[in-house]
Protein backbone atom coordinates (compact mmCIF):
# COMPACT_ATOMS: atom_id res chain seq x y z
CA UNK A 1 0.00 0.00 0.00
CA UNK A 2 1.48 3.55 -0.74
CA UNK A 3 2.70 5.25 2.58
CA UNK A 4 0.79 8.73 1.68
CA UNK A 5 -2.12 7.17 0.66
CA UNK A 6 -5.27 8.19 2.71
CA UNK A 7 -7.91 5.48 2.72
CA UNK A 8 -11.66 5.66 3.89
CA UNK A 9 -12.62 3.14 6.95
CA UNK A 10 -14.15 0.29 5.57
CA UNK A 11 -18.20 0.21 4.67
CA UNK A 12 -20.15 -2.41 3.27
CA UNK A 13 -19.63 -1.48 -0.14
CA UNK A 14 -15.95 -1.44 0.07
CA UNK A 15 -14.23 -4.51 -1.05
CA UNK A 16 -13.67 -7.17 1.68
CA UNK A 17 -9.85 -7.44 2.79
CA UNK A 18 -7.64 -9.26 5.68
CA UNK A 19 -7.43 -5.94 8.03
CA UNK A 20 -3.24 -5.97 8.34
CA UNK A 21 -0.77 -8.57 7.00
CA UNK A 22 -1.76 -11.80 6.49
CA UNK A 23 1.32 -13.42 7.96
CA UNK A 24 -0.02 -11.71 11.27
CA UNK A 25 -3.46 -13.26 11.04
CA UNK A 26 -1.29 -16.89 10.90
CA UNK A 27 0.58 -16.04 14.14
CA UNK A 28 -2.66 -15.01 15.46
CA UNK A 29 -4.71 -18.12 14.88
CA UNK A 30 -1.74 -20.29 15.82
CA UNK A 31 -1.31 -18.35 19.05
CA UNK A 32 -4.87 -18.92 20.06
CA UNK A 33 -4.58 -22.77 19.70
CA UNK A 34 -1.09 -22.74 21.56
CA UNK A 35 -2.83 -21.13 24.68
CA UNK A 36 -6.40 -23.09 23.66
CA UNK A 37 -3.71 -26.62 24.66
CA UNK A 38 -2.26 -24.49 27.42
CA UNK A 39 -5.75 -23.63 29.18
CA UNK A 40 -7.11 -26.87 27.87
CA UNK A 41 -4.49 -29.61 30.15
CA UNK A 42 -5.24 -26.08 33.21
CA UNK A 43 -8.65 -26.97 32.73
CA UNK A 44 -8.79 -30.89 32.93
CA UNK A 45 -6.23 -30.98 36.20
CA UNK A 46 -8.60 -28.17 37.68
CA UNK A 47 -11.31 -30.59 37.68
CA UNK A 48 -9.71 -33.18 38.48
CA UNK A 49 -8.20 -31.02 41.68
CA UNK A 50 -11.30 -28.74 42.55
CA UNK A 51 -10.88 -28.41 46.56
CA UNK A 52 -7.09 -27.31 46.04
CA UNK A 53 -7.89 -25.11 43.20
CA UNK A 54 -10.25 -22.95 44.71
CA UNK A 55 -8.78 -22.83 48.01
CA UNK A 56 -5.46 -21.29 46.27
CA UNK A 57 -7.70 -19.39 44.03
CA UNK A 58 -9.86 -17.70 46.74
CA UNK A 59 -6.54 -15.36 47.56
CA UNK A 60 -6.78 -13.58 43.89
CA UNK A 61 -8.50 -10.28 43.82
CA UNK A 62 -11.52 -10.70 41.55
CA UNK A 63 -11.57 -6.72 41.37
CA UNK A 64 -8.19 -6.36 40.66
CA UNK A 65 -8.57 -8.70 37.31
CA UNK A 66 -11.64 -7.34 36.66
CA UNK A 67 -9.83 -3.82 37.03
CA UNK A 68 -7.47 -5.00 34.63
CA UNK A 69 -9.70 -6.72 31.92
CA UNK A 70 -11.12 -3.37 31.89
CA UNK A 71 -7.99 -1.61 31.42
CA UNK A 72 -6.64 -4.13 28.39
CA UNK A 73 -10.43 -3.81 26.77
CA UNK A 74 -10.14 -0.20 26.90
CA UNK A 75 -6.38 -0.21 24.91
CA UNK A 76 -8.11 -2.29 22.22
CA UNK A 77 -10.53 0.29 21.80
CA UNK A 78 -7.94 3.00 21.81
CA UNK A 79 -6.12 1.20 19.19
CA UNK A 80 -9.53 0.18 17.12
CA UNK A 81 -9.80 3.78 16.80
CA UNK A 82 -6.02 4.24 15.91
CA UNK A 83 -6.43 1.89 12.90
CA UNK A 84 -9.80 4.20 11.64
CA UNK A 85 -8.33 7.16 12.50
CA UNK A 86 -5.37 6.65 10.70
CA UNK A 87 -7.34 5.17 7.66
CA UNK A 88 -9.27 8.47 7.37
CA UNK A 89 -5.92 10.05 7.14
CA UNK A 90 -6.25 11.76 10.66
CA UNK A 91 -2.78 11.29 11.87
CA UNK A 92 -2.17 13.28 15.01
CA UNK A 93 -5.65 11.94 16.06
CA UNK A 94 -4.23 8.48 15.75
CA UNK A 95 -0.78 9.12 17.26
CA UNK A 96 -3.23 10.22 20.70
CA UNK A 97 -4.72 7.29 20.21
CA UNK A 98 -1.52 5.14 20.03
CA UNK A 99 -0.75 7.01 23.13
CA UNK A 100 -3.58 6.08 24.78
CA UNK A 101 -3.25 2.34 23.60
CA UNK A 102 0.42 1.84 25.20
CA UNK A 103 -0.97 4.38 28.78
CA UNK A 104 -3.56 1.78 29.05
CA UNK A 105 -1.31 -1.33 28.63
CA UNK A 106 0.56 0.29 31.13
CA UNK A 107 -1.91 0.56 33.65
CA UNK A 108 -2.92 -3.42 32.99
CA UNK A 109 1.23 -3.93 33.90
CA UNK A 110 1.23 -2.11 36.88
CA UNK A 111 -1.86 -3.96 38.49
CA UNK A 112 -0.39 -7.30 37.49
CA UNK A 113 2.75 -6.49 38.80
CA UNK A 114 0.55 -4.71 42.42
CA UNK A 115 -0.93 -8.37 42.18
CA UNK A 116 2.20 -10.43 41.50
CA UNK A 117 3.80 -8.39 44.89
CA UNK A 118 0.92 -9.57 46.93
CA UNK A 119 1.10 -12.64 46.27
CA UNK A 120 4.23 -13.29 46.65
CA UNK A 121 4.14 -11.07 49.93
CA UNK A 122 1.30 -13.52 51.14
CA UNK A 123 3.90 -16.66 50.37
CA UNK A 124 1.77 -17.89 46.79
CA UNK A 125 4.60 -18.39 44.50
CA UNK A 126 5.53 -20.52 41.33
CA UNK A 127 6.21 -23.27 43.12
CA UNK A 128 3.16 -22.85 45.71
CA UNK A 129 1.24 -25.75 43.98
CA UNK A 130 -0.98 -26.19 41.33
CA UNK A 131 -2.87 -23.76 40.68
CA UNK A 132 0.05 -20.98 41.65
CA UNK A 133 1.87 -22.56 38.78
CA UNK A 134 -0.38 -22.13 36.56
CA UNK A 135 -1.26 -18.59 37.12
CA UNK A 136 2.43 -17.55 37.80
CA UNK A 137 2.88 -19.67 33.73
CA UNK A 138 -0.02 -17.90 32.39
CA UNK A 139 0.09 -14.54 33.65
CA UNK A 140 4.07 -14.33 32.72
CA UNK A 141 3.65 -15.29 29.51
CA UNK A 142 0.84 -13.15 28.88
CA UNK A 143 2.93 -10.19 29.99
CA UNK A 144 6.14 -11.16 27.38
CA UNK A 145 3.16 -10.77 24.66
CA UNK A 146 2.27 -7.97 26.15
CA UNK A 147 5.74 -6.26 26.00
CA UNK A 148 5.75 -7.45 22.53
CA UNK A 149 2.98 -5.62 22.16
CA UNK A 150 4.85 -2.06 23.39
CA UNK A 151 7.36 -2.84 20.96
CA UNK A 152 4.61 -3.51 18.02
CA UNK A 153 2.73 -0.09 19.56
CA UNK A 154 6.35 1.69 19.17
CA UNK A 155 6.63 0.02 15.22
CA UNK A 156 3.03 1.57 14.67
CA UNK A 157 3.62 4.97 16.18
CA UNK A 158 6.87 5.32 14.14
CA UNK A 159 5.13 4.63 11.38
CA UNK A 160 2.25 7.03 11.81
CA UNK A 161 4.69 10.13 12.89
CA UNK A 162 6.15 10.79 9.52
CA UNK A 163 4.39 11.14 6.04
CA UNK A 164 7.02 9.27 4.45
CA UNK A 165 6.45 6.45 6.14
CA UNK A 166 2.92 5.91 6.87
CA UNK A 167 1.94 2.70 5.76
CA UNK A 168 -2.29 2.03 6.79
CA UNK A 169 -0.87 -2.29 6.57
CA UNK A 170 1.36 -2.25 9.42
CA UNK A 171 -1.00 0.21 11.31
CA UNK A 172 -3.10 -2.36 10.95
CA UNK A 173 -0.83 -5.47 11.72
CA UNK A 174 0.72 -4.11 14.87
CA UNK A 175 -3.31 -3.16 15.86
CA UNK A 176 -4.23 -6.99 14.98
CA UNK A 177 -1.06 -7.95 17.31
CA UNK A 178 -2.10 -6.43 20.12
CA UNK A 179 -5.99 -6.92 20.20
CA UNK A 180 -4.65 -10.82 19.98
CA UNK A 181 -3.26 -9.82 23.51
CA UNK A 182 -6.57 -8.95 24.87
CA UNK A 183 -8.60 -11.47 23.76
CA UNK A 184 -5.92 -13.71 25.03
CA UNK A 185 -5.99 -12.73 28.20
CA UNK A 186 -10.17 -12.61 28.63
CA UNK A 187 -9.80 -16.15 28.32
CA UNK A 188 -6.70 -16.15 30.93
CA UNK A 189 -9.07 -13.87 33.24
CA UNK A 190 -12.16 -16.15 33.01
CA UNK A 191 -10.27 -19.42 33.71
CA UNK A 192 -8.18 -18.04 36.37
CA UNK A 193 -10.28 -15.47 38.90
CA UNK A 194 -13.94 -16.96 37.54
CA UNK A 195 -13.95 -20.68 36.95
CA UNK A 196 -15.06 -22.92 39.98
CA UNK B 1 -18.36 8.51 8.45
CA UNK B 2 -15.55 8.14 10.91
CA UNK B 3 -18.10 8.96 13.95
CA UNK B 4 -20.59 6.54 12.84
CA UNK B 5 -17.44 4.18 13.52
CA UNK B 6 -16.48 5.67 16.89
CA UNK B 7 -19.88 4.85 18.08
CA UNK B 8 -19.93 1.74 17.19
CA UNK B 9 -16.69 0.77 18.35
CA UNK B 10 -17.70 2.86 22.04
CA UNK B 11 -20.60 0.20 22.01
CA UNK B 12 -18.84 -2.55 21.42
CA UNK B 13 -16.26 -1.52 24.38
CA UNK B 14 -19.40 -1.03 26.23
CA UNK B 15 -20.93 -4.46 25.70
CA UNK B 16 -17.18 -6.00 26.47
CA UNK B 17 -16.93 -4.43 29.53
CA UNK B 18 -20.25 -5.06 30.78
CA UNK B 19 -19.47 -8.74 30.56
CA UNK B 20 -16.76 -8.70 32.12
CA UNK B 21 -18.49 -6.74 35.13
CA UNK B 22 -21.30 -9.36 34.83
CA UNK B 23 -18.73 -11.84 36.32
CA UNK B 24 -18.50 -10.36 39.60
CA UNK B 25 -22.31 -10.97 39.72
CA UNK B 26 -21.46 -14.55 38.46
CA UNK B 27 -18.90 -14.77 41.16
CA UNK B 28 -20.76 -13.73 44.20
CA UNK B 29 -23.93 -16.41 43.15
CA UNK B 30 -21.63 -19.11 43.31
CA UNK B 31 -20.28 -18.20 47.08
CA UNK B 32 -21.50 -20.42 50.04
CA UNK B 33 -21.73 -17.64 52.85
CA UNK B 34 -18.45 -16.10 51.32
CA UNK B 35 -16.82 -19.78 51.15
CA UNK B 36 -15.74 -20.33 47.28
CA UNK B 37 -18.00 -23.64 45.89
CA UNK B 38 -16.91 -25.68 42.86
CA UNK B 39 -19.28 -25.25 40.17
CA UNK B 40 -20.08 -26.34 36.60
CA UNK B 41 -22.42 -24.02 35.55
CA UNK B 42 -20.13 -21.11 36.88
CA UNK B 43 -17.42 -22.79 34.82
CA UNK B 44 -19.21 -23.51 31.87
CA UNK B 45 -20.71 -19.59 31.89
CA UNK B 46 -17.36 -18.17 32.37
CA UNK B 47 -15.31 -20.01 29.62
CA UNK B 48 -18.89 -19.17 26.91
CA UNK B 49 -18.88 -15.21 27.96
CA UNK B 50 -15.12 -15.03 27.46
CA UNK B 51 -15.38 -16.71 23.85
CA UNK B 52 -18.28 -14.42 23.40
CA UNK B 53 -15.99 -11.77 24.30
CA UNK B 54 -13.17 -13.26 22.09
CA UNK B 55 -15.54 -13.55 18.86
CA UNK B 56 -16.37 -9.71 19.35
CA UNK B 57 -13.19 -8.80 19.91
CA UNK B 58 -12.40 -10.11 16.32
CA UNK B 59 -15.69 -9.11 14.38
CA UNK B 60 -15.21 -5.47 15.78
CA UNK B 61 -12.24 -4.84 16.69
CA UNK B 62 -9.84 -6.69 14.33
CA UNK B 63 -12.49 -5.95 12.04
CA UNK B 64 -13.25 -9.38 10.95
CA UNK B 65 -16.61 -8.50 10.11
CA UNK B 66 -15.00 -6.61 6.63
CA UNK B 67 -12.63 -9.05 5.62
CA UNK B 68 -13.26 -11.81 2.98
CA UNK B 69 -15.77 -14.40 4.04
CA UNK B 70 -12.75 -16.88 4.47
CA UNK B 71 -10.86 -14.88 7.22
CA UNK B 72 -14.49 -14.55 9.18
CA UNK B 73 -15.29 -18.54 8.73
CA UNK B 74 -11.49 -18.91 10.09
CA UNK B 75 -11.75 -16.81 13.08
CA UNK B 76 -15.65 -18.59 13.94
CA UNK B 77 -13.92 -21.82 13.21
CA UNK B 78 -11.21 -21.33 15.48
CA UNK B 79 -13.82 -19.88 18.17
CA UNK B 80 -15.88 -22.94 17.79
CA UNK B 81 -12.45 -25.34 18.44
CA UNK B 82 -11.40 -23.79 21.23
CA UNK B 83 -15.06 -23.71 23.18
CA UNK B 84 -14.90 -27.74 22.37
CA UNK B 85 -11.07 -28.29 23.46
CA UNK B 86 -11.49 -26.08 26.72
CA UNK B 87 -15.05 -27.44 27.79
CA UNK B 88 -13.85 -31.31 26.60
CA UNK B 89 -10.71 -30.74 28.54
CA UNK B 90 -13.09 -29.83 31.82
CA UNK B 91 -15.47 -32.12 31.27
CA UNK B 92 -12.87 -35.21 30.53
CA UNK B 93 -11.29 -34.36 33.86
CA UNK B 94 -14.27 -34.04 35.52
CA UNK B 95 -15.46 -37.83 34.11
CA UNK B 96 -11.81 -38.95 35.33
CA UNK B 97 -11.74 -37.17 38.44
Amino acid sequence: MTTTQTVTAPTEKTPRRVPGESGMWFFVLFESLVFTSYFGVYLYYRAQHEAAFLRAQSHLDLWLGVLGTIALLTSSWSVARCVQTARVGRYRLALRDAALTAGFGAVFLTLKSIEWARQIHMGNTFTSGDFFQYYFFFTAIHCVHLLIGFVALGVLAYQLASPRRRSQEIVETCATYWHTVDFLWVLIFALLYVAR
Amino acid sequence: MGTTFNKRLLAVWLVLSAITVIYLWIDRSADDRGAPTASTVVTVSAITLALVKVRIIMREFMEVRHAPPLLCRLTDLWVVLMAAALLGMYFVGKAAA
